[in-house]
């Protein structure tokens, strides 16, 4: 049984308190005054140095200082009801485009929760997102001399397009897989894209902006737009800016004819 | 700023890593289609860095690599490759390769590489 000094959350405000947790319960005491079964718990989410774990319908909020959170997160998350397996896993192995030159290998355990896909290692534990989740494929990458056989999970991080690995055997490999491609689903794209949409949606993903397109496609503004409309349908981009196009009126052609015309001589 | 020779047998790989570059304020002295014809523009361009698709027709980046190394065992070349294709990056960069890149890339992380590998 450990003892972690902490704040929990109770009826909207923050009490000092002492959590006690072991392999299996944690009990949050007065005036939450509750004992959590951690085999319950169903979601786990960290923002700063709160973290809220979901049981059924409740929500609890305990808040407490980095060293000691990354322990009772620890023993949550190895603990909880979420799908997990032991693997090794690389978060992030490419950000961008680029390869993380200092990204390794690392022994630990992945488990999957209703909001993320949360790895724990000795050293780190990351949280992806389920909702920051673009893609999830099975593909080969070769680790000391060999081909194995991977799961490649792409993300979005603060912005960048980023790339994980986890690699555990061939067995439960399949196993993840479909789990995490069915906790993902609904950002799957329902239909296709024309190639030109295509090709549009790779320069928004390269961070061009939209008269940039334009230029590199050839095409009109309304044509992009039209393009723009099509993917906004889909559910594949959101708005961010809207451009304006304006005319003169006669106020400003006045001003204009004005600021052509060579100066008087005194 | 540098001088930067484009490789990619895609004209809209070759115009997006362009703008990319661009944008970054660096200048494309000449961009190929294949690496036969990569050798030969390196040859008569002499750029600050070369960026390598690796599938390519008539003569692959690998190939093209070997050959800008023979020429200029100093040369900084950066490949782009596709995921799943580490066998070949790692070649490349027991080739020389200063570095690489992922298709698909976003544009500030391609220009911090390409800035990185020109000052190294």
């Amino acid at each position: 049984m450990k003892t972690i000094p902490a704040k929990i959350e109770a009826q909207g405000k923050w009490i000092s308190a002492k959590i006690e947790i072991d392999e299996t319960t944690i009990y949050l005491p007065e005036p939450v005054d509750t004992q959590i079964l951690l085999k319950s718990i169903d979601d786990v989410q960290q923002r700063k140095n709160i973290i809220t774990i979901s049981v059924a319908e409740q929500n609890y909020r305990i808040a407490t200082v980095p060293k000691a959170l990354v322990i009772l997160k620890r023993v949550i998350l190895m603990g909880c009801s979420g799908y997990r397996l032991m693997a090794y896993f690389m978060s992030p192995a490419i950000r961008g485009g680029v390869m993380v030159s200092d990204a390794e290998w690392e022994k630990g355990a992945v488990t999957v929760l209703t909001s993320g896909i949360w790895f724990v290692s000795q050293k780190h534990q990351i949280c992806i997102p389920i909702a920051d989740v673009s893609g999830i494929e099975q593909t080969q990458r070769e680790i000391q001399g060999t081909e194995k056989n991977v799961v490649k999970i792409d993300h979005v991080e603060n912005g960048d397009v980023s790339t994980s690995f986890v690699l555990c055997p061939s067995t439960t490999l399949q196993v993840l897989y479909n789990y995490l491609t069915d906790a993902t689903k609904g950002s799957s794209l329902d239909g296709e894209l024309d190639p030109l949409s295509s090709q549009v949606a790779m320069l928004v993903y390269s961070g061009m902006d939209s008269h940039s397109i334009e230029g590199m496609l050839e095409k009109s503004q309304r044509e992009i737009d039209a393009i723009y409309d099509r993917m906004l349908g889909l559910g594949l981009v959101e708005v961010v800016q809207t451009r304006r196009e304006v005319k003169l009126t006669t106020k400003g052609v006045r001003f204009v004819t004005e600021a052509v015309k060579p100066p008087t001589p005194q | 700023m540098g001088r930067i020779l484009v490789v990619d047998d895609t004209l809209f790989m070759r115009t997006l890593l362009k703008n990319i570059l661009f944008s970054g304020n660096h200048d494309i002295v000449g961009e190929a289609e294949n690496g036969e014809d990569a050798v030969e523009k390196y040859t008569s361009l002499q750029p600050d860095l070369v960026t390598m698709d690796i599938v390519m027709p008539k003569k692959n980046g690998i190939e093209a690599l070997k050959e800008i190394m023979a020429i200029n065992p100093k040369a900084k070349v950066i490949m782009c490759t596709a995921v799943g294709q580490e066998q070949m990056v790692k070649l490349a960069i027991k080739t020389g390769a200063k570095g690489y890149i992922v298709k698909p890339f976003q544009a500030p992380k391609v220009i911090e590489e390409i800035n990185s590998v020109l000052k190294s």
